[in-house]
């Protein structure tokens, strides 16, 4: 019985201290026909962690579904964007991470992709000292970057601890 | 000038390639390549006049070195013969080598982009020997070069293109130099915007002309022996994902052409078919 609860912890707290992105919905300009968007589908299915791509033409919204577990960057998203000829504009994230810096200037590490970005809120209200520290799911908005480049500021919708 | 031709090939190792890939048939299109996408092209392009109709097939295939910059290379056969003036539209049985190089890219909004795409290039005869009057004359490569601009949509296409080939001189003959250039609208109805995992259709209606020069013979400029030509014709394209194909027929609108020396050419057409092989190489972090 302790070796299943050890287990059972042991297993959570891997869970709970993961850090990486668990969906990326990017809207890329550009996108006029069928290969376009067959070419956007086979560049994010190249990029390791990726689960699932939906691709809409007509609003040139690209769904990106990650496994658990995986270390893929934002830049690659980014990259498999660019390479096709086509251009990222705002990209809406869940995201796993660790909470750090201060109330005023908190910061999300998400280490399994190295990604590291500033925060704010896209709402005022939000109270976010009590999860200084923690591994937490952010639902936010990454704002358009340039060519090679990803926002170093995530604009967040919702902020929870992670469970 | 031979010299500097072949020079200018060696470097550049580029040539005006028309739309074939995935976009109208005989006109001057912008796309160019993903990065590190291999495009193959096959088809029929036919010239049909008087004389005779000149059909023409081959293999082309382009790689996107960057996503503006896609080099390409076209292999034709010939059969038949028409005895027809020289065009830069509807390929002949010379070699093709090219460069592309969009230069201008501009992206709008959801499905939409402005762009221009430049390209150069060098033409070198086939084994095959053309019929009538120019295949009567020592051959030797050429450069070509096109410039074309336009915007691409969901709902609508246009594009404006030119170009222009010259070919060296061979034993005294030398093929004529060669303007050429196009306009093409496209559209897309709304019922047929749909996923990329359906057929995608487009059609096109396309106005190409051409002037060719007089053909050097011997050192002479043999008389009458310049044409002007324009036509117009519908095209339609189709895709499903990864692969395209399109067809097209064209008539003449205006016809400054000797008929003593090349006939009356009623109608060209052609049918190309393209696959796509897209790359899921990315980067590590």
């Amino acid at each position: 019985m302790k070796r299943i609860l050890a287990t059972a912890f042991l297993l959570v707290s891997t869970v709970a201290a993961r850090a990486e992105y668990e969906q990326v919905n990017l809207t890329v300009f550009g996108m006029d026909c069928a290969p376009c968007a067959h070419a956007i589908h086979v560049s994010m299915k190249g990029v390791p962690g990726v689960n699932t791509v939906d691709v809409d033409l007509n609003t040139g919204l690209v769904s990106i579904k990650l496994n658990p577990g995986n270390s893929a960057a934002m830049r690659q998203f980014n990259e498999a964007v660019e390479k096709n000829g086509f251009t990222h504009k705002d990209a809406q994230v869940i995201v796993r991470g660790q909470l750090s810096g201060s109330v005023r200037a908190p910061f999300l590490d998400v280490a399994g992709a190295n990604d590291r970005y500033a925060l704010a809120p896209l709402a005022a209200g939000t109270d976010i000292s009590s999860l200084l520290g923690k591994t937490v799911v952010i639902d936010g908005v990454l704002p358009q970057s340039a060519k090679g480049k990803v926002s170093d500021t995530l604009r967040y919708k919702t902020i929870a601890e992670a469970r | 000038m031979k010299y500097f031709l072949v020079l200018v090939c060696a470097v550049s190792m580029t040539g005006a390639v028309l739309a074939a890939d995935h976009g109208p048939v005989f006109s001057y299109a912008t796309p160019v390549n993903s990065e590190r996408e291999f495009s193959f092209d096959t088809g029929i392009f036919g010239r049909n006049g008087s004389r005779g109709t000149q059909l023409s097939t081959g293999s082309g295939f382009g790689y996107g070195v960057t996503p503006h910059i896609t080099i390409n290379a076209f292999l034709p056969a010939m059969f038949g013969s028409g005895n027809l003036p020289e065009s830069r539209i509807v390929s002949g049985s010379e070699w093709t080598g090219s460069g592309s190089w969009r230069f201008l890219h501009s992206v709008t909004s959801v499905g939409k982009r402005i762009e221009s795409t430049a390209s150069l290039g060098i033409v070198v005869p086939g084994p095959q020997q053309d019929s009538g009057v120019l295949g009567s004359l020592h051959r030797a490569p050429g450069v070509t070069g096109s410039v074309v601009t336009g915007m691409a949509s969901r709902s609508q296409y246009l594009w404006v293109g030119g170009g222009y080939a010259r070919f060296a001189e061979a034993s005294h003959d030398r093929r004529p130099d060669t303007i050429s250039w196009s306009a093409v609208y496209g559209y897309r109805p709304s019922s047929l915007r749909r996923g990329y995992d359906k057929w995608d259709y487009r059609g096109f209606a396309e106005l190409t002309g051409e002037h060719t020069g007089g053909v050097r013979r011997g050192g002479l400029v043999l008389p009458d022996s310049s044409s002007t030509t324009l036509w117009l014709g519908p095209s339609v394209l189709a895709i499903y994902k990864n692969i395209a194909i399109e067809g097209g027929v064209q008539g003449p609108l205006f016809r400054d052409v000797s008929e003593a020396i090349y006939g009356r050419e009623h109608m060209r057409f052609a049918i190309n078919l393209s696959y796509l092989k897209y790359s899921s190489h990315t980067s590590s972090h």
